[in-house]
């Protein structure tokens, strides 16, 4: 449905007038094997620990999300009202498959499951984001994470 | 989302993503993406269908392992228009709860306010028994109660009431709408009988046909006429979708 021209309009022109960053070049890191990678969920659905800080406005920090978090303390708090979450209420995992990665982990597909997630307020400029993603790359790395699954709203 | 993947990546974290809008992503170039076409909201798909999130989750993570890059992939699925496309789900859903609404004049804010209270009264005890069943609620910061206070003593007084959170109003006003959304969408799907709607269903019935829709409609009304800037911002977008407009 998410193509452009398949939004009903006014949320298609403010969809597509939406700034994108631009960037000359694109970094590419290789790693191992799947089997032997550990993944962290980087969500920008502004979800985060119930009775942590709400997200308030276009800011570009993130929330911690400890990956031993129950469904029931996941909360969003994105500024929009435009994207849907029914499906968020039904299955967390339609935002946050957090129980998806654990069975993949367990089934040896991937190597492990990371012990802290993150999530993001996708509603900000990506440009206030850059310093808290490039800050976040340390914290991934002492959680020994080589692979970061991003999944948008 | 495009932009953190190249923050990251060049920072030394290899990343994969999931990408909404194609056209965002073919104009970033972040170094892995699978497009889905599914609906904003629903990155993996469908709730409650492990099968097809565990496929997506996937072909997501299998983008890790191609040689070069950017690489952007579309998500092959045969089956997805019956899974979750807001545009081919049947129309047929009615909720089973049918509210007496204040007919004709919606101009009378005491009647609505009270359909409104009658509304969250009436609804309670399924949110209560839904809650109980599934052990999870996606309702974060206001409990029905204080949420409709607070949008009552909102339309009714002539100054900003108290709200016993530290929350700046125009974010409690927010928030305090996504909590009444979730508190009529649980309690809704937890009455006998009940299936879930979908996405566009449940917006024209909340939108629509009850009392908490038109409750929001007028803050949002009221908040275009304020003169403090973050409020105006709440009613310009925060508070009702464009869809609903």
């Amino acid at each position: 449905m998410a193509r452009l021209d398949q939004l009903k309009e006014p949320q298609r022109s403010h969809i597509a007038k939406l700034a994108c960053p631009s960037f000359e070049t694109t970094a590419w890191v290789s790693g191992p094997p799947l089997g032997r990678r550990r993944v962290s969920i980087i969500s920008t659905a502004g979800l985060h620990r119930r009775g942590d800080r709400p997200f308030e406005g276009m800011t570009g920090d993130y929330r911690v999300i400890p990956g031993d978090i129950k469904a029931g303390d996941l909360v969003i708090t994105h500024v929009s009202t435009n994207f849907d979450r029914t499906g968020f209420q039904q299955d967390w995992n339609i935002m946050f498959p957090l129980d998806r990665l654990r069975e993949l982990a367990a089934e040896g597909i991937i190597g492990s499951v990371a012990d802290y997630h993150y999530s993001f307020m996708g509603a900000a400029d990506p440009a206030l984001m850059e310093p808290a993603a490039r800050n976040l790359a340390a914290l991934l790395k002492g959680d020994r994470v080589d692979a970061a699954l991003l999944i948008p709203v | 989302m495009g932009g953190l993947a190249h923050y990251l990546e060049a920072e030394g974290i290899p990343t994969t993503q999931i990408s909404l809008i194609r056209e965002h992503t073919e104009f970033i170039r972040p170094p892995r993406a699978l497009w889905v076409p599914f609906e904003l909201g629903r990155p993996l798909g469908a709730p409650d269908n492990p099968e097809l999130q565990r496929r997506i989750l996937l072909s997501a993570l299998e983008l890790l392992e191609a040689p070069a890059g950017p690489v952007l992939v579309d998500f092959p699925d045969e089956k997805i228009e019956s899974v979750t496309d807001g545009l081919h789900e049947p129309e047929g859903w009615a909720c089973p709860v049918s509210f007496a609404l204040v007919p004709g004049d919606e101009t009378d804010i005491e009647k609505m306010v009270s359909a409104f209270r009658r509304e969250v009264t009436e609804l309670r005890p399924w949110y209560d028994i839904g809650l109980e069943r599934r052990g999870r609620t996606a309702v974060g910061n206001f409990d029905a109660i204080s949420a409709s206070e607070l949008f009552i003593g909102y339309l009714l007084g002539r100054t900003l009431p108290a709200s016993d959170t530290n929350l700046p109003f125009p974010v409690a006003l927010r928030l305090a709408s996504q909590d009444l959304k979730a508190f009529y969408f649980e309690a809704v799907i937890a009455r006998p009988g009940a299936t879930a709607p979908g996405s566009n269903a449940f917006n024209r019935w909340f939108w629509q046909e009850t009392a908490v829709g038109k409750i929001l409609k007028a803050v949002k009304e009221r908040c275009l006429g304020e003169s403090d800037k973050a409020l105006r911002l709440a009613g310009t977008l925060l508070l009702v979708p464009m869809s609903q407009a």
